[in-house]
């Protein structure tokens, strides 16, 4: 595969490109969703693609070619559509390579496994022994390989192989709990440690009270934290800033959050999403995006680092630059410790449909989901139900008051895109708001 | 006789053969071509070309499904026996069954005045670029701005164990934009999305460059004139696209039969309308809201399903009842009905699951000046931009962009960020008079894991609502 790669490349440049990328990757995943305690479907992947990206005269034309087997043919239509195109006077070239990459492999029990049905039931007994009745969700054997090149001198494998398991469980349609399990090696993969804190927590949140609007101090749990780390960590992409989907624009060096928070991203650290080099070949890093608060760069590809006169972050995308994996910094409060501090509070552990008035201002709303629950002096008085989250992007993270001492890895299903390493944490004065009606 | 289709019946044979009760194949290829024009700048351009199979095979009561873009017999063995392997591993304690239904053996295309695939990029850019163009030209700063032209030519070749065969061919054209304006402090941004089922003709019909420029002039006078938006009880008048919406989220979202029966659970969530729930009522009895995949050029239009089941009009919610579930022939045979017809893949590489297609408030007689002229008190929400709704759609939430004030039956002044914070039955109970203008948006509908965003639309006439709550 790394033949077809280069092939691709050669290819572009032999028809006049300036810059070509090919990144050939064989995809063999396995997935089984369950429902209703069981599963309703396994699903298996055997597909093998290119993403390429070729410039020719500074028009930018990226594609996916399916049939390997044709790749020239493909190559001369994309550099025919290519001179049809517009020039884009953004378009700054491609990172110079050859580079060295980190020697990371996949797990070999992670490959060999072909069977998730155990996990499965493990995830669920988990639950159902803390006393749900209802468990959905799904698992993950993630499996790809990645053969890369470049024009610039870029050559890359990375052959990326991880777990996941994801399940809700319920105890009624409005007493439910999540749990997630992510690793990159099967000794550290926890399926029925995450059903049992699924089940806990639909447990827990046994015959929920209709909430009171106001504005709370708020423990998030990881996964609920994890979503809104994750919207720093795409909102801090550059291309993000100048398409106005960001709050974060004219922002660098100053303050976006609370001292308590320093966030980075890394793709060359582990994770369910390790990966060698971005887009363009660069290798990944760490990039200290948030320091104590104070934002210090966006995430980058060559281009938009250009336009921001600063280096690429190795954060390249096809087109546009995205987090890869977003990290943060644990605080110094235990799990107890950070609980018994929230008075008179609320404790969230899940939220879905995150959506802006204006991604400039960073004004969202997010509807919490699965448990929900009142605290005062650290202990749960009560669970709650349907309320959402009214408040903004930048507040939240400056609100941020304590941050528990350990993170997880949290990634799910949209509303956490990338893993993100989280741990709990506490949120003052957060907007919270129900249906008038 | 094609390749395409030759290579779905030995997929269905193989499966047969190893033992699958039941087998279908479904093989997509796709075309699509898409660009963003950011700031006047075309970032990049996106041309692909998609094809491969997937086959889903029922053996012992539990689904198994395989895909691959290996267009070899090899290949498609490899996923044939993946599929029953994965399936026979599955021991699930209760068997799933599919509803029964006729088989079909059906060729259908979208025609196309002016092929898409004639289209020159050229040609497209040029389109989006006066729109551009004229909308940079207003005279107020407009901070950021980009659109989003794509197209997809979708041709599907689909067959199953009991006889149907279907070959199908569909060009899309969908274009999305997203402006900011900027006026001292304020900022407004919008986000508005148009698809359409057909040929290049689809451009023209949506008059998009007038639209464009209506919406940020709407959105500088919000800005400049607009006031605080008034809070407490009144009566609301709810545009085009805020009927759409609200009819996707609250009432084509919650009759999914497969969200009603758990199986989304973990990902879109559940519903608060329960398997037993037909006949519920959520509405005032004005309140009609249609699901329709055979509405002619609305980009989720399709006569036949990725089942292999005959498209139908749905009634989801009926004289303010709920009438219909959406079905596949799983959910059907779990419910004991049938399926209509509402099972949707977004490629060959993921199961068909219970999809939304057109959906739509069901246009009565009012026009927007009757329905205005007999407030007294109240705010005309033409768009929105922020909206979401809770895992069971009870809970919706949808924040006003381009709203007015209403006062004795006349409209004042823009009123900013009006706030409807409603459950799903408070919503449409208070829904009073129902006009006669139907519009639709496009949008794309999330669900599934892998995650599947589909084409959907959704529409209605502008609705009157009374009494409600609103900040």
């Amino acid at each position: 595969m790394e033949d077809v790669a280069s092939r691709i490349v050669d290819k572009a440049m032999a028809l006049g490109c300036q810059d070509a990328v090919a990144d050939v990757v064989e995809n063999r995943s396995y997935q089984i969703r369950f429902a209703r305690n069981e599963a309703v479907i396994s699903n298996q992947w055997r597909e093998s693609n290119a993403s390429v990206f070729v410039v020719h005269g500074k028009r930018v034309v990226a594609s996916d070619i399916r049939d390997l087997s044709k790749t020239d043919e493909a190559v001369e239509r994309l550099v025919k559509i290519a001179k049809t195109s517009q020039a884009n006077p953004d378009y700054a070239g491609i990172a110079k390579g050859p580079f060295r990459y980190a020697r990371t492999r996949p797990d070999p029990k992670v490959l060999a496994l072909h069977e998730g049905g155990k996990y499965v039931e493990a995830a669920v007994g988990g639950a159902l022994d803390q006393g749900a009745k209802e468990c959905a969700g799904s698992f993950w054997k993630y499996e790809d390989e990645h053969f890369l090149a470049t024009s610039n001198g870029a050559e890359g494998h990375d052959h990326r192989a991880s777990l996941y398991l994801s399940i809700r469980a319920l105890v009624s349609l409005e007493s439910s709990g999540h749990g997630i399990a992510c690793a990159s090696k099967l000794s550290q993969f926890q399926p029925e440690k995450a059903g049992q804190k699924a089940g806990r927590i639909a447990t827990l949140a046994r015959t929920p009270k209709p909430a009171k609007a106001g504005r709370y101090t708020v423990l998030f749990d990881p996964l609920i934290f994890g979503s809104l780390t994750d919207q720093v960590g795409g909102r801090l992409s550059a291309w993000a800033v100048l398409a106005g989907l960001s709050p974060f624009g004219k922002k660098v060096g100053k303050r976006v959050a609370s001292p308590q928070l320093t966030l980075y991203d890394d793709g060359s650290a582990d994770s369910i999403a390790r990966k060698r080099f971005d887009a363009e070949g660069v290798p990944t890093r760490r990039n200290l995006l948030v320091n104590k608060g104070i934002l210090k760069t966006y995430l980058h590809n060559t281009s938009t680092a250009k336009k921001f006169k600063t280096k690429t972050t190795g954060n390249a995308g096809l087109v546009a630059p995205d987090s890869h994996a977003v990290f943060v910094k644990p605080g110094d409060r235990s799990r107890d410790e950070i609980f018994s501090e929230v008075k008179d509070g609320l404790w969230l552990t899940n939220t879905w449909y995150t959506r802006y008035q204006s991604y400039v201002t960073g004004d969202l709303s997010t509807i919490p989901r699965d448990g929900i629950f009142h605290i005062r002096n650290g202990e749960v008085v009560e669970a709650w139900k349907d309320i959402r989250v009214t408040d903004n992007l930048l507040h939240l993270m400056k609100n941020i008051v304590a941050l528990g001492n350990e993170t997880e890895q949290m990634m799910w299903w949209g509303e956490v895109s990338v893993p993100n390493f989280v741990p709990y944490a506490l949120i003052k004065d957060v907007g919270i708001t129900t249906s008038n009606q | 006789m094609n390749a395409e289709m030759d290579l779905v019946d030995f997929a269905v044979d193989q499966a047969r053969s190893k033992g699958a009760t039941y087998a279908e194949a479904r093989y997509e290829k796709q075309d699509p071509e898409n660009f963003i024009l950011k700031n006047g700048v075309l970032d990049a351009l996106y041309v692909g070309h998609d094809q491969g199979i997937g086959v889903r095979v029922l053996v012992n009561g539990a689904l198994g499904f395989a895909a691959t873009n290996s267009l070899s017999k090899d290949g498609v063995r490899a996923i044939v026996g993946d599929a029953i392997k994965i399936a026979k591993a599955s021991r699930r304690k209760t068997k799933i069954t599919f509803a029964q239904e006729d088989s079909i053996a059906m060729n259908w295309s979208v025609p196309e005045k002016k092929k898409l695939a004639d289209v020159s990029v050229e040609e497209k850019i040029a389109e989006i670029q006066g729109v551009d163009r004229d909308v940079t030209q207003l005279g107020f700063k407009i901070a950021a701005r980009f659109f989003n032209l794509s197209d997809n030519r979708i041709r599907k070749f689909f067959a199953n164990s009991e006889g149907s065969r279907i070959e199908s061919y569909s060009p899309r054209l969908r274009v999305f934009y997203f402006l900011t304006v900027v006026e001292g402090a304020g900022v407004e941004q919008t986000s508005r999305n148009y698809g359409w089922s057909g040929g290049w003709e689809g451009i023209s019909s949506w008059g998009l460059s007038d639209r464009v420029v209506e919406e940020a002039r709407s959105m500088h006078r919000s800005l400049t004139e607009g006031k605080k938006s008034p809070e407490g009880k009144m009566d609301l008048v709810a545009g085009s696209q805020v009927a759409g919406i609200a009819s996707h989220e609250s009432c084509g979202h919650p009759t999914e039969a497969d969200r009603v029966l758990g199986r989304e659970a973990a990902q879109a969530g559940k519903s608060f309308i329960p398997p037993d729930g037909l006949g519920m009522r959520v509405g005032s009895e004005l309140v009609n809201v249609v699901d329709d995949p055979t509405i002619e050029h609305a980009i989720a239009y399709y006569l036949t399903d990725d089942e292999g089941v005959k498209a139908r009009r749905r009634y989801l919610y009926k004289e303010g009842r709920v009438t219909e579930f959406l079905q596949n022939r799983e959910t059907a045979a779990a419910l004991g009905t049938h399926s209509n017809g509402a099972s949707r893949a977004v490629n060959y590489n993921v199961e068909a699951i219970v999809r939304m297609a057109n959906t739509f408030v069901e246009p009565k007689d009012h026009t927007l000046e009757e329905l205005l002229e007999d407030v007294k008190f109240g705010v005309y929400m033409k768009s929105f931009m922020e909206w979401n709704i809770d895992d069971k759609r009870y809970n919706a939430k949808y924040a006003g962009r381009e709203a007015y004030l209403i006062e004795d039956g006349e409209v004042k002044h823009p009123v900013r960020n009006t706030i409807v914070e409603l459950t799903t039955p408070a919503f449409w109970s208070a829904v009073d008079a129902v006009g006669k203008d139907l519009d639709f948006e496009a949008g794309f509908c999330g669900k599934s894991d892998p995650g599947q965003a589909l084409d959907a639309s959704m529409g209605g006439p502008p609705i009157r609502l009374r009494n409600v709550h609103l900040r």
